[in-house]
């Protein structure tokens, strides 16, 4: 056996077991890998020896193609690297922008792009609520994760005028002011949204069958974490704390009290439950934004043509899924000479076979559904 | 339905038939049109507006459509929802194939049209579903709206209901023309127009100008006054962990032949660097591995963490970044390795030959494969001892590395200045 080729990718000493090991391919057309990700798993029996993920069904090209474009025209591409959390994208762009021109964004600004952020957050979290429980088996979480991220693109849509590639923000600021309804709304989602957290929870939180399913099931070791590169969640399941808005941070979160919920066992279920605890902390962001609304300009002065100073630029954001990262070379000319994005689900994924490791097939599909990866942010 | 589309030609010229064969064909429809199942199939954006159109608040049961099936041989509906691209191709014609006829495609959103945002300059996404499949509908949209979906599935409808045992369902035809230019047609068109216009029209704007010598509109244009906004200058957040400073110093002394790429390394001069912009030393190749070793393991720096690794191409020479961080105290530092091309390949084997070389970090950072393995599939550049170079995102088979400067692809559609 040891003389038979592995397909590429495949990289682990034979098992000395008596069975023999299988492949089975898993995508890129399936319901549980969320979209075109290609899984090639290495089987002994039912259980997992070796996951290796194949990339690039969805490689549009989007590095190459914004040479092309200029500064402004490329937030639009951002929008559609992780479309879960397009408005967060928008802001880790507009970031390393502003540090190249050498502008920033006046306090009615910040708070709009706080506020927005932090109801996108909610929402990937509630499609991340959603999914998780439609890949255990449990419709009634698929359909109430919707429910409520329904609402929220309600509230985008009329602020942004479009429900799920915001676009919203520019340089300095955003497109427009929010409407007068924008608060009042907001004020009334958040009572509604507290009131069903408590059967979101009642749903999955205690439910035998998910606490027999996750408890234990791809347990990712703290140091681990760390080496592979994890971020965002499942860095915080495994108990390490760090969180872009705490520990680097950009905007006013550095004026808003909010926690950075952890966990330390770094299974399954904790990964669902730091996300759950995360929605509650959004919540109290949200809150202490609209105490604190100001009056005043949303958007500092528009610069006649957007040109960055010649240099390099980087900006870091925690969007949902954890450290979007943006590294941005501007040559002269209003187009850049090189972006280039580092998506959190790419090195969340990394960790994948680590995770997954002596685990039965079933239980693949939990752990990459809390992984929470977006396939197009990983291709770009 | 083999047997079911010889019945017109029996029942046709008995009396009365005729009837017969309508009847059939409007049960037949009516159940085809009404339970259209649909393959779950979603590569970007467009899938999330398809998950939410079959959720409760748009619900997609109201059209008959809410049994999304895995597999597609037990679906009869393919909603191409999100971009298609060269990688995916194959992948999505084999799973038409595998559909069981009388079968309806559906292309969802602008990148199954024309490639949407994604048309020009790009050199891996297919420009529109129909050079691959045929296809009944499309929806334009970015990506389009629930409500656009069901007007979509609501023309699939009516086109099922007109169907007929007489003219029985066959597979359409796949147009795999090239894209064509819209634009072009569309101003040189205006530009005809406007010219007949103008002709047309000088008689009469010169006979105007002789009556009326001094006209002058009566109509003020209004215009919204335009917002004034204060200019606010950039400020960078407060310093996160070590200074550039002292960070320099400690690598200054372990390895002296480090440099700062873009500052200036006097001591003032790091010192007033901006606390937003990580310090980035050049190093060489040879000590490229040992000092990060060095700043990994130095219990001062502790950078632990790897944030990426990515390239830049400078037409003569290659920048390869790595970007490191400190989870605990929070300092990040890129070390740039600058890497000139091979010049003893021959200029025809440039394009599709690796044109560097340096050393993989793997095994200090196991964060590093994926991401030492995106900088080989799109800038060409061979790391030393890493466990598994392959191409990542394009195809084995890919000529060209796409992020080079100098990358050309038949498949590149120039945007029209």
């Amino acid at each position: 056996m040891s003389s038979r080729k592995l397909p590429p990718g495949f990289r682990e000493e034979v098992l000395d077991s008596d069975t023999e090991e299988y492949f089975v391919n898993m995508g890129p057309q399936h319901p549980s890998t969320h979209g075109a990700l290609r899984l090639a798993l290495r089987l002994d029996g039912e259980t997992i020896v070796e996951v290796v993920p194949h990339f690039g069904y969805i490689h549009r090209g989007i590095e190459k193609q914004a040479e092309s474009m200029n500064y402004l025209q490329y937030i639009m591409l951002s929008d559609r690297q992780d479309y879960l959390t397009a408005i967060q994208n928008n802001w880790g762009i507009c970031l390393a922008f502003e540090k190249g021109l050498g502008i920033g964004v006046p306090e009615r600004g910040e708070f709009i792009r706080v506020m927005l952020a932090e109801l996108g957050r909610i929402a990937s979290h509630l499609v991340f609520y959603a999914c998780f429980g439609g890949d255990l088996g449990g419709q009634t979480a698929l359909l109430f994760g919707f429910k409520e991220r329904e609402m929220i693109h309600d509230i985008l849509d009329e602020v942004t005028g479009s429900r799920l590639t915001t676009n919203f923000f520019r340089p300095g600021g955003s497109v427009h002011d929010i409407p007068d309804t924008f608060i009042p709304r907001v004020t009334s989602f958040l009572e509604h949204l507290e009131k069903s957290m408590v059967d979101y929870e009642r749903f999955l939180s205690k439910n035998i069958i998910v606490l027999e399913r996750t408890k234990g099931i791809g347990i990712l070791s703290k140091e681990d974490a760390i080496a592979y590169g994890c971020s965002g969640p499942v860095l915080r399941a495994s108990g390490v704390s760090y969180d872009v808005r705490k520990n680097d941070p950009y905007g006013i979160y550095d004026q808003l009290d909010f926690d950075v919920p952890i966990t330390y066992r770094g299974d399954t279920y904790d990964r669902y439950v730091v996300r759950i605890a995360e929605i509650h902390e959004s919540i109290k962001i949200l809150r202490q934004c609209i105490k604190l609304f100001p009056e005043g300009p949303y958007r500092s002065k528009e610069k006649p043509s957007i040109r960055l100073n010649p240099g390099s630029y980087y900006s870091a954001t925690e969007t949902a899924k954890g450290l979007y990262a943006t590294y941005v070379v501007a040559a002269s000319g209003d187009k850049p000479y090189r972006i280039h994005t580092r998506g959190p689900s790419f090195a969340n994924l990394a960790a994948l076979n680590n995770m997954a490791r002596g685990h039965k097939i079933s239980d693949l599909v939990s752990i990459l559904s809390t992984i929470d990866p977006v396939i197009p942010e990983i291709d770009r | 339905m083999g047997i079911m589309n010889a019945v017109p030609g029996i029942l046709d010229p008995i009396p009365g038939g005729k009837h017969l064969v309508n009847m059939l064909d409007y049960v037949t429809n009516w159940a085809r049109a009404n339970s259209l199942w649909p393959l779950t199939y979603g590569t970007s954006c467009c899938a999330i507006e398809m998950m939410s159109s079959s959720m409760a608040r748009y619900d997609i049961a109201r059209f008959g459509s809410e049994v999304f099936r895995a597999s597609p041989r037990q679906a009869d509906l393919f909603i191409i929802a999100g971009t298609i691209t060269e990688k995916m191709a194959p992948a999505l014609q084999m799973l038409w194939e595998q559909i069981p006829g009388p079968k309806y495609a559906i292309a969802m959103g602008a990148c199954t049209i024309s490639g949407g945002p994604f048309m020009y300059d790009n050199y891996s996404v297919i420009r529109g579903a129909n050079t691959l499949i045929p296809v009944d509908v499309f929806i334009p949209g970015c990506p389009p709206r629930p409500e656009a979906l069901f007007h979509g599935l609501l023309t699939l409808r009516d086109k099922i209901l007109s169907e007929t045992f007489r003219d029985p369902w066959k597979e359409g035809i796949v147009i795999d023309k090239p894209y064509p230019d819209r634009w072009s047609e569309a101003t040189k068109a205006w530009e005809e127009l406007e010219k007949i216009k103008d002709e047309e029209m000088a008689e009469a704007r010169l006979k105007f100008k002789e009556e009326q010598p001094g006209y002058k509109s009566p109509y003020k244009a209004l215009r919204v006054a335009k917002e004034v906004f204060p200019e606010i200058p950039h400020q960078p957040k407060p310093l996160i962990g070590l200074p550039a400073n002292t960070i320099f110093s400690i690598i200054k002394k372990n390895f002296p032949s480090v440099s700062p790429f873009d500052n200036d390394p006097s001591e003032p001069a790091l010192m007033a660097r901006p606390s937003d912009m990580p310090l980035d030393v050049l190093v060489s190749k040879e000590e490229y591995v040992d000092l990060i070793q060095f700043l990994k393991e130095d219990p001062r720096t502790h950078l632990d963490y790897l944030i990426d690794v990515t390239a830049v191409d400078w037409i003569g020479h290659f920048d390869v970044i790595t970007q490191l961080m400190s989870i605990e105290k929070g300092h990040k530092l890129f070390i740039r390795l600058s890497l000139p091309k091979d010049d003893s390949i021959p200029e025809e084997n440039r394009a599709t030959s690796l044109l560097a070389a340096m050393p993989s970090i793997y095994h200090l950072y196991p964060a590093a494969e994926w991401k030492e393995r995106e900088v080989f599939d799109m800038f060409g550049i061979h790391f030393e001892n890493h466990p598994d170079e392959r191409r990542l995102f394009v195809d084995e088979d890919f000529k060209g590395y796409p992020l080079r400067k100098d990358f050309t692809h038949p498949h590149i559609l120039k945007r029209p200045v």
